[in-house]
């Protein structure tokens, strides 16, 4: 999936402070730091990816839409010699390297794109979000193990401080593998999603610290070899991508629910032709990458589809209870009269 | 009440104890590890351990009869694969949410004692995931 350098062009980081993420809200964003001089915490990127390219023609006259960046002492030179891991993330995409660089770069702040967010702090990846995949807090309500008041009371407490994590561990609310555990599996999630191909256009916000506070910092090029394997992975279960955003149904006439696993019988009795997967692990509460796995395995196996992909589908029969009554063909006269006598006695 | 590295370590400190991870089942995914990787690749372990643990945990075989599992994943406990320089000990981490997650301990199976590896990885699984 090799995307043209030009579509990664890092767009310059708007100003307002809630304009940085298009897909959500700006709530999450807060920089701790403001920045010196006032001309803002942002530095466009455009030098970096372009220097990194997969396509690797690096013409530098990209200057008309990226302004200067601001002079700050703690901004790193811009290191235009096209070295470092493009080498050893050949087919990864655009958005992956520009995150390894940045990482090069001990850069903290928050990378984003159109379908989510990474945040770095020192050039590790701390948290990720993505609108496609539940956040840990969905995550724990789902199975009931932290209530959404607990969660709110501790973001109320130490979100201020970016400890919320830290906070809920001495709390005794979550044992701290617990919070690890779920963190972990939360971030790659996200991070699978914000890394893909549609992230669109990249923004790198400087500065920006997420309240949740670190817990497990991974490395940033964990996250991107990891990113690239998962939809490896997705390809040699069942190479349909469209299950992963079209709304998935079952198979008609497919009762092998045998040959389904507890887990995958869950997400069947979700998959209702309007549901997409990432609804239906937003309702379970599971990562939305271990959903589109369970879906690509279960399509593999015959049992779910798009509803697209076969005969249109059928009208789906109405109740018998109903009988005629709600074809249309007739009224039942005499049903109406009994029900209009009812509702003029109660009046 | 220990985090991944501290369960990890601890595992280390087991007689014979080579390489510990811990792993998610569904991705293949490695949340941490410490020591040597049986291919030299803790990445690579995982995902092949993953794909082990994800047939034990959801083939039928496994699942009859059982009723204990309402919460859990699986009702599968472990997997103990012999090989013959070593052990390999995949003990399911049971959480209150939807994790998926097993942690891997590779023994060295001259100098380890397989039935105290057991219990005490059990013990740890246990102590990393509650509170």
């Amino acid at each position: 999936m090799t995307i043209a350098a030009d579509t990664w062009t890092l767009a310059t980081v708007p100003r307002a402070p809630g304009d940085g993420m298009p897909w959500g809200p700006g709530g999450f964003l807060s920089a701790p730091e403001p920045a010196r001089g006032g001309a803002g915490a942002d530095r466009p990127l455009d030098d970096t990816t372009r220097a990194t390219g997969p396509t690797g023609p690096s013409d530098t006259t990209d200057t008309a839409a990226a302004p200067q960046p601001p002079a700050d002492s703690d901004a790193p030179s811009e290191p235009a010699e096209p070295v470092g891991p493009e080498s050893l993330f050949d087919d990864e995409t655009a958005t992956g390297t520009t995150l390894l660089r940045l990482a090069e770069q001990h850069a903290t702040g928050v990378l984003l794109g159109d379908a989510g967010a990474v945040y770095l702090l020192d050039g590790e990846v701390v948290h990720a979000e993505s609108p496609a995949s539940p956040t840990l807090d969905v995550l724990l309500a789902a199975a009931g193990r932290l209530s959404p008041e607990s969660w709110q009371d501790a973001v109320d407490q130490a979100g201020r401080h970016h400890q919320v994590g830290r906070f809920l561990v001495e709390q005794g609310r979550l044992a701290e593998g617990e919070l690890e555990i779920c963190h972990l599996g939360a971030l790659f999630d996200a991070a699978y999603f914000a890394l893909g191909p549609g992230a669109g256009q990249l923004r790198f916000r400087h500065g920006a610290a997420h309240w949740l506070g670190p817990i497990r910092p991974v490395s940033a090029r964990t996250v991107a070899r990891e990113s690239r394997r998962r939809r490896e992975l997705l390809d040699q279960v069942c190479p349909q991508p469209r299950l992963d955003v079209s709304p998935v149904a079952r198979r008609c006439g497919s009762t092998a629910t045998a040959s389904c696993s507890a887990r995958q019988q869950a997400l069947l009795d979700l998959a209702d032709g309007v549901r997409t997967p990432c609804t239906i692990a937003h309702l379970l509460g599971r990562p939305a990458y271990h959903v589109l796995v369970d879906v690509r395995r279960l399509a593999a196996a015959g049992l779910i589809g798009t509803p697209y992909d076969e005969e249109p589908l059928k009208p789906t029969p109405l109740p018998t209870w109903l009988g005629h009554a709600a074809t249309a063909e007739e009224p039942d006269v005499a049903l109406l009269r009994r029900l209009r006598d009812l509702l003029e006695a109660r009046l | 009440m220990p985090g991944i590295d501290e369960c990890l370590l601890e595992a280390m400190d087991l007689p014979g104890a080579l390489g510990a991870s811990v792993v998610e089942w569904i991705s293949g995914l490695a949340l941490g590890a410490v020591g040597e990787s049986p291919n030299g690749d803790h990445e690579a372990t995982a995902a092949e351990t993953a794909e082990l643990a994800r047939l034990a945990a959801e083939y039928a075989a496994f699942s009859a009869r059982e009723v204990r599992y309402i919460a859990a994943d699986t009702p599968v406990e472990d997997i103990i694969v012999t090989t013959r320089t070593g052990f390999h000990l995949l003990r399911f981490v049971e959480t209150q949410f939807d994790s998926s997650v097993f942690v891997h301990l590779w023994l060295d199976r001259a100098t380890a004692n397989l039935a105290l590896s057991r219990i005490r990885l059990q013990d740890l699984a246990e102590r990393l995931a509650l509170s």
